[in-house]
């Protein structure tokens, strides 16, 4: 059972649709909550070329950028604790100076689960968009993830699909959200997808399976479609009425995702329900 | 043949500006002290010290004229640096199309009359706040950088560093203007595809408005009517002026010895930066967030840069010819390539003293300490020309290749403008500025 949770704070939509899912599940499981604000200035303080005089003003403005990240992050700590003071959740908050993907999955370690936005942006003052943190977060975390997007309903969905591809990393999210207690009261599928209806609905047994024998009661769907992996889950989720998906994350080698793409990424990119994923 | 200087003396020169280039990039904390530039620059200098009172006949009186210019130089930074803070454009205007393309247009002829480093100071803070509505700036910015920083600079000796040097160096006063044209024909063709850009830009952002519900993180500040503090330092630059312009055109009849001609510009120019701090008011130069940091950095970097470079210079005056760059046009791209990445004002002085040793290789006989005769000579003045134009418009290549380059990116993020990386800014220029070089080459050159 969750009873710590991890909540990575900043200033987009999707950040605050994932602290509401969090206060949610901390109150479902009683947990407790830590918000975690990072302030970016190894990379607002990143060398660059600056040419003669440049230098100086380099000074000024990693010093405004720094003071400017200090000030959201506060801001945002104070946002999250009076959330989780109205909310009735125990909650301390966090603010740590480094880089975004590295404290994060340091501070990981000590906590049963980890809430992030999908759009979250944690180098917000160096650049525009910030998918580099969530892809070596997803990528080397050893502790489930349970990803947000802003167009989450306002409480976690009654039904999850739990997408099952046999992986190491697929056992792994089915073992870790069975413990977790978010399964408890909800309608769980398990759905497979391949060319091979007969293999798919095996594969998915075996999940059903295993989720069986850590007493979440779960059905078996196998997916045999013209559209691609990714939509033929998305459309059996919609048609579930899915309101949370699970599965592994980046099952595949980097070099297989080069070659052939990353049924994760593009799972990540379009979802609009909650994902939990485990590497 | 042999020549003088020998060619491991222009080592340093070259060595000392990659390290300028490369230093901030991987060791900027080292980079941020000025103590260590200028450990750097007493270590890269000393050889060529050593060779110039040791080794190199009449050494110590090369070393004595330039020191006298890198006063003259940085006075005169000093001054417009001191003046230009204190002056403070207040207020904010609606970043129209026809506003924003104004202040750029504005920037083009102030940046030769108070420096385009000045220019750049005034008007940057009032584009921004003039913009703070509009979803997509970097464009301005970026345009600003071309303009503002670097082609308005081309008229004057005020105007850009390098054309100071070689004022320094007995280019006359209003020989810049002759470089009216391809000045007009730059800018104008920036500005009109700035104001093409800009429309385009703020058309689609009227047709696609913020996501709502997205708050914004830096709310902008209301409007208030546009105002000039510190409207007295007008005076003060219109006191530079004079003293450079006398200076330059009188100075040799007024007083015979260029020592004490280059020591009476260095105190009247010294003086207008003082009487600028005096009259001056606190509110404005922190409404400028003014401090004395760029100067002395430049100050100090701007040491080595002298001294290394004088047998550099000495060694391209001789073989002039010998190395292959003889037409104009070949000056004009290989003076403003080597500007783009390495400083121009350092880069105008090589290829101006290249051109000397090109024109005496003709049969000229003229000075590398005066450049003035290559400025009058009928052939040398297109070398200079060439070299004049290459050095200030491509300066604006990258973020390094003019003082007031990165300053403007600073300051735009500051404000939270979204600038490109030092490369991004690189395929901005490559795609804009390097084709209307060509044209400008084609036409001049």
């Amino acid at each position: 059972m969750i009873k710590d949770i991890l909540v990575c704070l900043e200033g987009s939509p999707s950040t605050e649709a994932a602290t509401r899912i969090a206060i949610g599940i901390a109150r479902a499981c009683e947990a407790q909550m830590a918000g975690l604000a990072i302030i970016d200035e190894p990379d607002i303080r990143a060398g660059t070329p600056t040419g003669i005089g440049g230098s100086s003003y380099k000074h000024d403005r990693d010093e405004t950028l720094v003071a400017d990240a200090k000030r959201l992050a506060d801001d945002w700590v104070a946002l999250f604790e009076g959330r989780c003071r109205a909310a009735g959740v125990p909650a301390r908050s966090l603010e740590i100076v480094g880089r975004p993907a590295e404290s994060i999955l340091t501070e990981m370690e000590a906590h049963h689960l980890t809430v992030i936005g999908r759009d979250a942006n944690f180098r917000f003052e160096t650049e525009e968009h910030d998918s580099r943190t969530l892809n070596a977060i997803l990528h080397k975390a050893m502790r489930p993830v349970l990803l947000v997007p802003e167009t989450t309903e306002l409480e976690l969905g009654h039904t999850v699909l739990v997408a099952y591809d046999g992986s190491n990393a697929a056992k792994r999210a089915i073992t870790s959200f069975a413990a977790s207690g978010i399964a408890q009261g909800r309608a769980i599928h398990v759905a497979t997808v391949d060319d091979n209806g007969v293999v798919a609905r095996e594969l998915s047994e075996r999940a059903v399976a295993m989720l069986r024998a850590a007493n979440v009661a779960a059905t078996a769907h196998n997916i045999v479609s013209v559209l691609s992996n990714i939509d033929a889950l998305f459309k059996l989720a919609g048609d579930l009425g899915a309101g949370l998906m699970v599965m592994g994350a980046f099952t595949r080698g980097r070099l297989r995702e080069l070659f052939s793409g990353s049924v994760t990424r593009g799972v990540v990119e379009q979802t609009e329900i909650p994902l939990y994923l485990q590497h | 043949m042999t020549y003088p200087t020998p060619i491991w003396a222009v080592a340093p020169f070259g060595f000392y500006l990659l390290l300028i280039a490369t230093l901030p990039l991987f060791f900027s904390a080292f980079w941020e002290h000025n103590r260590n530039k200028l450990i750097v620059a007493a270590v890269v200098s000393a050889p060529v010290l050593i060779y110039l009172v040791g080794v190199r006949a009449g050494g110590g009186q090369m070393l004595l004229r330039t020191g006298c210019d890198y006063v003259s130089f940085i006075a005169l930074l000093g001054a417009l640096f001191t003046i230009s803070g204190g002056i403070y454009l207040r207020g904010s205007l609606v970043g129209t199309t026809l506003v924003n393309t104004a202040f750029l247009a504005a920037g083009a002829i102030l940046g030769s009359l108070i420096g385009t480093t000045g220019a750049s100071v005034l008007l940057i803070r009032p584009l921004l706040r003039a913009n703070q509505q509009r979803a997509y700036t970097t464009h301005m910015v970026v345009f600003f950088i071309f303009i503002v920083s670097n082609g308005a600079g081309l008229l004057t000796p005020l105007g850009d560093p390098p054309l100071f040097l070689g004022f320094l160096r007995g280019v006359p006063f209003t020989w810049t203007l002759r470089l009216a044209a391809p000045w007009a024909l730059v800018n104008g063709v920036l500005l009109v595809l700035f104001a093409i850009l800009d429309r385009v830009i703020a058309t689609r952002e009227r047709r696609k408005p913020h996501k709502a519900g997205v708050v914004s993180l830096h709310p902008s500040a209301p409007q208030e009517p546009l105002r000039l503090d510190g409207g007295i330092n007008l005076f003060w630059l219109l006191g530079i002026v004079v003293v450079v312009f006398v200076m330059g055109s009188y100075g040799t009849r007024l007083f015979g010895d260029s020592y004490l001609r280059s020591l009476i510009q260095i105190l009247g120019l010294l003086g207008c930066g003082a009487l600028s701090l005096a009259s001056t008011g606190r509110e404005v130069h922190e409404a400028n967030r003014f401090n004395w940091g760029p100067i002395i950095e430049v100050a100090v970097v701007f040491i080595g840069v002298f001294v290394t470079m004088i047998p550099a210079l000495s060694f391209l005056g001789e073989r002039g010819a010998s190395l292959g760059i003889t037409k104009p046009w070949q000056f004009f791209w290989a003076s403003g390539a080597l500007s783009s990445v390495l400083d121009n004002a350092p880069t105008y002085l090589t290829f101006a003293s290249l051109a000397v040793g090109v024109t005496n290789s003709g049969g000229g006989v003229l000075s590398l300490d005066d450049l003035g005769g290559l400025a009058a000579h009928p052939s040398g003045q297109h070398l200079l020309a060439a070299v004049s134009c290459g050095a200030v418009f491509m300066g604006a290549i990258t973020y390094i290749g003019n003082g007031p380059n990165f300053m403007v990116k600073a300051i735009a993020e500051q404000h939270h403008v979204r600038m490109p990386s030092f490369f991004g800014y690189t395929l901005w220029s490559f795609a804009i500025l390097v084709p209307l070089f060509g044209v400008v080459c084609h036409i001049f050159f």
